[in-house]
């Protein structure tokens, strides 16, 4: 297993060119299987984050249009022709309160989903930050070891631009990761503020006055806005999530982010088209990602 | 006699297969068709900006979701266009065996009176050609049919002509599923009791 890594790592790199950067010393033939190991690693984390996102949004959909629809259902109770019940007494109070209890239910389920997504984007964001491998402790020592956290500040953790593999250096892995990191990053902002809106409807129908509570700059859990920070969803001056965007558009300045306490069906609907519809997401170009990956680094990682 | 007569039950048999396997593709067909419709019944209230609400403020939500749904829709179409093409696969084959059995008779050295001939229970050999050449006409037409509904469906159809075309699909209206199974009772009589 060892000996094709080591007559690579002999072979003189075009990347290695550069003057500047460490010669290619025993540290630096050491440092090639335990940067491979790190990248191996870390991409299958990626995948199986990129699965567990989808998994939680589509959970996260179904409850959203559970919410939705006892909402509506709620709504048009006054309307609705009850047939044979319609001689119940306080049949309409009571469907309603129950309908009420359901979207409490599913408030607090859309939520789990939505602390669950948070929690995948974070885990993307730092296997995404930890490509690189550094050297641990004096590269002098005869024992030589690795960590994903820099100890040493002179020590970039890329191995001086050689290919980790046959390619790609950590830089490269590192911007097709960051490619990805991006659409999911935009995409859990924007289904914030979907989340930020649903949550919403409930809250109005059962306090029957127009608080803010809705507004997108509240933390919709204790933590969340840690958690927005980490990923990079926080803005550093305010330390208020910044305003969703799409991909390759910038935000709006005139970004309202207020609810507009319209609550119309056809809102509704467009809410969840667009959770469903993962705008920034670009599947094909993941898939291509990965197949470019797993070509790279010589392992299937599905 | 009796060996041409499992000959032809054998055929029948392979009928019967891919009869199987039509309903399957109905089935998926449908649920196709569903969600294509339900994709084009949301672009209506998707293409007005005042039902975006709160999303209003993200810039260019409405020309990049309009974009997926219509990416989406195009996707649907080809995996309906898929399905027919398994759809034709089975006419063909149908048109196969009718064309088999025809030539078994033709070929043979059996007299007209032979192939009119009951015995039994069993129908006659003619009979057992000719329901061979009605179930394949009958899946041939349905299939045109089906073509036709599936390239009727676009981006601008109404919720009314949907609501029709759908009708149209589950209905299969040239397949008589009632002549199909008397077809069926017939050839296999013996089985039967």
């Amino acid at each position: 297993m060892e000996s094709p890594h080591a007559s690579s790592a002999e072979k003189p790199s075009p990347r290695n060119a550069n003057p500047s950067s460490p010669s290619p010393s025993p540290s630096s033939r050491l440092w090639r299987p335990a940067a491979q190991r790190n990248i191996r690693n870390q991409w299958s984390k990626l995948l199986s984050g990129k699965d567990r996102w989808f998994s939680a949004a589509s959970e996260g959909r179904n409850h959203a249009t559970s919410l939705v629809n006892a909402y509506l259902s709620c709504r048009y109770m006054p309307h609705m022709d009850l047939g044979v019940l319609k001689g119940m007494p306080r049949i309409r109070e009571k469907a309603c309160e129950k309908l009420t209890l359901k979207q409490e239910l599913y408030c607090g389920k859309l939520l789990s989903s939505y602390k669950d997504m948070v929690a995948v984007v974070s885990d993307l964001v730092k296997a995404s930050k930890s490509m690189r491998c550094f050297i641990k402790g004096s590269a002098a020592s005869s024992l030589i070891q690795f960590s994903d956290t820099s100890g040493d500040m002179s020590d970039p953790g890329d191995g001086g631009g050689i290919p980790v593999f046959t390619h790609f250096s950590i830089s490269e892995f590192e911007n097709l990761v960051q490619e990805i990191v991006e659409m999911f990053e935009l995409e859990l902002s924007l289904k914030r503020l979907i989340v930020v809106e649903l949550l919403s409807i409930n809250e109005k129908e059962v306090i029957g006055e127009q608080i803010d509570v809705s507004s997108w700059q509240t933390e919709l859990y204790l933590g969340e806005f840690d958690n927005l920070q980490m990923i990079g969803l926080l803005s550093e001056e305010s330390f208020l999530p910044l305003p969703s965007r799409l991909k390759d558009r910038n935000s709006n300045d005139n970004f309202i982010g207020r609810s507009c306490h319209q609550r119309s069906s056809e809102i509704l609907q467009v809410y969840l088209t667009t959770w469903l519809a993962d705008v920034n997401i670009d599947v094909n170009r993941i898939a291509e990602i990965f197949s470019i990956i797993e070509e790279e680094i010589q392992v299937k990682l599905s | 006699m009796e060996a041409m007569m499992k000959k032809f039950q054998q055929k029948y048999r392979r009928i019967r297969d891919e009869m199987d396997r039509w309903d399957e593709l109905q089935s998926r067909l449908l649920s196709q068709f569903v969600n294509a419709s339900s994709i084009i019944d949301r672009l209506e209230v998707l293409r007005d900006t005042k039902n975006y609400g709160i999303l209003g403020s993200v810039d260019g939500i409405k020309e990049t979701l309009l974009g997926k749904q219509m990416e989406a829709l195009e996707m649907s179409f080809c995996s309906m266009k898929m399905t027919m093409k398994e759809f034709h696969s089975i006419v063909i084959s149908f048109e196969k065996i009718a064309r088999d059995g025809s030539q078994l008779l033709r070929g043979g050295t059996i007299s007209t009176a032979q192939k009119q001939l009951r015995i039994g229970i069993w129908p006659s050999l003619t009979e057992c050609v000719d329901h061979l050449q009605t179930i394949h006409e009958m899946h041939q037409f349905e299939y045109l049919l089906k073509s036709s509904i599936v390239s009727s469906l676009s981006w601008n159809c109404s919720g009314i002509d949907i609501g029709v075309l759908r009708q149209l699909l589950v209905d299969q209206p040239n397949i008589s599923t009632h002549e199909v199974q008397s077809i069926f009772d017939i050839v296999f009589a013996e089985e039967i009791s």
